[in-house]
């Protein structure tokens, strides 16, 4: 799931050049809104299994504020990059006390209802049916990325706006329907990063302050912008910590920040990172 | 929980609250001005359930004080500040003690805080009593002799009671052993405790796994992996936040939680996530010095839990019995003082020896502080068990010891204790 | 003018807060002085040399840990000793950071001292038996210019002599930095932010004139960072999180990073707003947020930028 994130962040990134740090108050959001869906849906009488598209629908839902926030950063588009950086801080510090004021400290989670997909046995391990499902969404989404970046007519425009913003423009595109657009997406990816994994784990407070540090590290191994290096980070940064833990727990904290400096030193731009970075 | 925010704010608005208007039936309070007590409460991160928890008690013990006239006819006024990193604390409570002056200091929960709060309340001789927040490291090395500190129960308490338990239930009936524990002191220290107590009581052992996952964190699905290979007859956690029902419900996930023995130390302070869906039943669950629904709960107990559970919609965990029993351990102290004083509002030296040795009925039971300035409270532990009115489980029976029991003597040290024990 | 009878004023005010006789405020300006200082160390790696630094935490922290270690561990007290180790250490660990961070810039630079902050607060965190873990390591109360002050006890000692001890290593430090940043270094420095490039052309060693400054930067954070945990009594590993290295990133711009006296200003500032508004209300968090935003957006150069419309803004 740190994918949705760290592609929101790269989409962002590589159109607009901004680094937006409250992309982890965008997942907690929709992390707590899902919670917030599902449990009024099922209270209201949904049949179990149907909770996925609410997830959805509240992760979705909740990219409405995209288009205020984007309204919000537009000033400092031509400003020095630290100053998105610092603005995207601020909004990092609002959102925690908004979503402590909506929800409150305690952790929200949702029971078994993941469970209603079943249990599937893989070897010696029993996986819930949701997590293949959450796995499968991730890499559709990022596959469906690929193909609207490459295929469609506002996939290519975004393109030619992240290689080059004054040829677009030249070009008649619309700069600010075009930003508007790709920040809402960007915001969408992480609120439904964050209501598709709730129903695994749980809301918990600062979950967005503690994620940004990881998506970083995603987007810094994989390269900033591109698609694919989000999807390699993530997976890379997963398995290195699935392997920390079989192996040497004890290392568990520390093995992710080693491999971001071993990155940045060895290739500077990231795995997969495009040529104008 | 917006009602009791503004609450708090107008309590502690002016901090010139003059002498009160007099509630409905409540008498007029004295004329020496109210008697301040500054209260540190997490409000943000993983401790901040709990420390909203510590809040409630605190608040529920003022209410009623005031309704019955106050300490020694003058009412009780609540600063709250908040707790949260050490340096950030010590702040807040140099501004509790030189700028707001109050009396008395209630609160702290994280360990780093507690470290840091103990030589702070000794230099600005400040009363302290802490909720929560005591690790040997702080008792032993930095506050062999407190004055003005008073704190809550060890740390290890739980892990204690919980080994003993584990011993007498299921002796011979497990070898290998798995811990998955939160990364930081509290972690550690509970773990150390359960292995020395199993290699007292001679339990051969073997440790098959031992996973430090970051505190708080809200991914198991590795460490549940790692567990299912290791097949261990029982697990340790002393997991206490939000951690505990996603892990629970990850292992469930993965088949871990049908065929191996739990023993989850502290679970109990959130025991309302540990849903009958994905916790078993049988599994040894520790709710530290409270029990919402302990068939021998006293009056008091009952009335609080009724107030907490209409008041907040969920109901109570032990941090706000720590809470209570701060306020009244004070007001009890005061009296027991001025008794000597002639009727007087005592010196802060008597205060603090009354204090010591103080009894007070919390609201699980009688509680104290120990001449060594280290509370005295009962523990309450017990089998899970799906058979109960809610959507989680609950215990039965409710087992309670004492920290005679399952807290280390002053002047001894732990494993010296616990190598020492007859059993 | 305005700026030179408001600072005359805000000197003479913080001379004379010790004797107007309100501990509490004497105390909370403590840690002022410590982030001031620090904040010069950002502000010539940000002002000066357009880095922006997102991990200045680590060097605090470091500042602070061996203040620790030294009083705690090793037994050393005086505060002479404990600042000069600060900067040692903090040179030490600056240089291989340094020459990482300083091949990149902008975004990558924020990000990169970002990790490697939270790297530090890992560490910290991590190896307990070494730094103590969650628990922190203790800060003994230091001895000042060889004088013990037994008699007095903690909070005479921290608003009378101690106070007067920071004032006065920040003014040093504030020299210093002037110093720096009008010497043909400090041009260089200016120079590279403007245009690396045409500077590179010029013969200047862009590298390595940013990691001189990355270095002495670190060099002021760690001074800072001990005078922070004196009055703490405890070094833990949250002054290595990222979000504190946000707040000294804050507090640079709240001041303004374009002034040299920004830093000074921010600190002070930021400490008393936000004793301020944490008493009023538990959402202190947003209002801050807020004002971040309002002063990104609107105020870009800070308080200092409001006070000196005259200067002509950097490019």
């Amino acid at each position: 799931m740190l994918f949705l994130v760290a592609a929101g962040l790269q989409l962002v990134f590589g159109v607009q050049k901004i680094l937006n740090l409250a992309c982890g108050s965008f997942y907690a959001l929709g992390a707590y809104a899902g919670v917030s869906a599902v449990r009024w849906a099922l209270g209201a009488g949904l049949p179990a299994p149907l909770f996925l598209p609410v997830l959805l629908g509240a992760g979705l839902a909740l990219a409405a504020i995209g288009p205020v926030i984007e309204r919000l950063l537009r000033p400092i588009y031509d400003r020095d990059e630290s100053f998105q950086l610092l603005l995207t801080f601020a909004l990092v510090l609002m959102f925690e006390d908004v979503i402590r004021f909506f929800w409150g400290t305690a952790p929200h989670q949702l029971g078994n209802v993941y469970l209603a997909f079943g249990q599937l046995r893989i070897g010696a391990l029993t996986v819930p049916t949701y997590n293949l499902v959450v796995i499968a969404a991730g890499a559709g989404i990022a596959a469906g990325m690929g193909w609207f970046l490459a295929r469609t007519r506002f996939g290519r425009i975004v393109r030619a706006t992240a290689e080059n913003r004054e040829m677009a423009e030249a070009m008649g595109v619309d700069m600010t329907r075009v930003y508007t657009r790709v920040f809402t997406l960007g915001v969408a990816l992480g609120t439904v990063g964050g209501a598709l994994v709730i129903p695994a784990t749980a809301a918990v407070n600062e979950m967005g302050i503690d994620l940004i540090v990881e998506a970083f590290a995603v987007v810094v191994i994989g390269g900033l912008g591109s698609m694919r290096g989000a999807f390699a980070g993530a997976l890379i940064v997963g398995v290195v910590k699935a392997v920390a833990i079989a192996t040497w727990p004890e290392v568990e904290m520390l093995a992710i920040y080693v491999i971001v400096i071993a990155v940045l030193v060895l290739r500077p731009a990231g795995l997969f990172a495009r040529a104008t970075a | 929980m917006r009602l009791t925010r503004r609450r708090f704010l107008t309590l502690s608005g002016a901090g010139g609250l003059a002498a009160a208007l007099p509630l409905d039936a409540a008498p007029a309070f004295g004329q020496s001005g109210p008697v301040r007590v500054g209260v540190l409460a997490a409000k943000a991160g993983v401790t901040a359930p709990v420390g909203e928890s510590g809040l409630r008690g605190v608040q529920f013990a003022t209410d009623r004080i005031n309704a019955a006239g106050g300490i020694l006819g003058r009412k009780v006024e609540l600063i709250v500040e908040e707790e949260s990193s050490p340096k950030d604390t010590v702040e807040r409570f140099r501004k509790l003690a030189l700028s707001d002056k109050v009396d008395v200091v209630s609160g702290a929960i994280s360990t780093g805080v507690g470290l840091a709060l103990g030589p702070a309340a000794e230099e600005m001789k400040t009363i302290w009593l802490a909720w929560d927040a005591t690790t040997q490291k702080g008792v032993e090395e930095t506050m062999p002799k407190p004055k003005y500190s008073f704190r809550s129960t060890d740390n290890e308490c739980e892990a204690v009671m919980a080994s003993i338990i584990t011993a007498r239930q299921w002796k011979g009936k497990f070898k290998t052993v798995a811990g998955i524990n939160p990364d930081y002191s509290y972690g550690r220290d509970n773990w150390a405790a359960f292995l020395a107590i199993m290699k007292k009581y001679g339990m051969e052992i073997q440790v098959v796994s031992e996973l430090w996952p970051k505190l708080g964190a809200t991914d198991f699905t590795s460490h549940v992996a790692t567990l299912v290979q290791a097949k261990p007859d029982l697990i340790f956690s002393c997991f206490w936040a939000g951690d505990t029902p996603i892990f629970l419900k990850q292992a469930h996930a993965a088949g871990l939680t049908k065929s191996t023995k739990l023993v989850l130390t502290t679970g109990g302070g959130v025991h309302e996530s540990l849903k009958k869906d994905f916790t078993p039943e049988g599994a040894i669950l520790g709710y530290n010095c409270f029990y919402f629904e302990n068939p021998k709960a006293s009056a008091l107990a009952k009335e609080f839990t009724r107030w907490h559970s209409e008041k907040f919609k969920e109901w109570p965990n032990y941090e706000s019995d720590h809470g209570y029993f701060t306020i009244v351990a004070y007001k009890a102290a005061v009296e027991r003082a001025a008794k000597a004083a002639g009727g007087k509002w005592p010196a802060q030296d008597a205060i603090i020896q009354a204090l010591e040795g103080v009894e007070a009925e919390s609201l699980s039971g009688p509680r104290r502080y120990r001449e060594d300035h280290i509370m005295e409270a009962a523990f309450f532990q017990g089998l899970t068990t799906h058979k109960n009115r809610h959507d989680f489980v609950t215990i039965d029976p409710v087992e309670s010891m004492t920290t005679k029991q399952i807290q280390k003597p002053s002047g001894v040290g732990l494993y010296d204790w616990i190598n020492g024990w007859k059993v | 003018m305005i700026v030179r009878a408001l600072g005359v004023l805000a000197a003479a005010a913080l001379l004379l807060v010790p004797v107007a006789g309100i501990p509490y405020t004497t105390t909370l300006l403590l840690p002022a002085f410590g982030y001031a200082i620090a904040l010069l160390g950002l502000n010539l790696l940000f002002g000066s040399t357009g880095l922006l630094s997102f991990g200045h935490a680590l060097f605090v922290a470091l500042g602070g840990y061996t203040a620790a270690a030294l009083t705690s561990r090793a037994g050393v007290r005086s505060l002479e000793v404990l600042l000069l180790a600060a900067a040692v250490t903090a040179a030490l660990v600056a240089v291989p950071v340094g020459l990482l961070c300083v091949r990149y810039v902008k975004i990558y630079f924020g990000m990169l001292t970002l990790a490697f902050g939270m790297l530090f607060y890992s560490f910290l965190y991590k190896f307990y038996t070494l730094t103590g873990g969650d628990e922190g390591m203790r800060v003994l109360r230091p001895v000042l210019l060889g004088q013990p002050l037994q008699h007095l006890d903690k909070v005479a000692f921290l608003t009378g002599p101690f106070y007067y001890y920071a004032l006065g290593v920040l003014v040093l430090a504030a020299i210093a930095m002037r110093r720096l940043v009008r010497s043909p270094f400090g041009l260089a420095l200016r120079a590279i932010r403007e245009n690396a490039a045409k500077a590179e052309s010029l013969g200047v060693s862009v590298r390595r004139y940013r990691l001189a400054a990355f270095v002495v930067a670190a060099v002021f954070g760690a001074v800072g960072g001990v005078l922070l945990v004196v009055p703490t009594g405890l070094a833990d590993p949250l002054l290595a999180y990222w979000t504190h290295s946000g707040n000294l990133v804050f507090m640079l711009l709240l001041g303004g990073f374009d002034h040299f006296l920004g830093p000074v200003l921010g600190a002070v500032v930021f400490i008393l707003l936000q004793d301020a508004v944490m008493s009023l209300t538990p959402y202190w968090r947003f209002v801050f947020g807020a004002i971040l935003a309002i002063v990104v957006i609107f105020f870009p150069r800070g308080l200092m930028g409001l006070l000196d419309a005259r200067r002509a803004p950097a490019a």
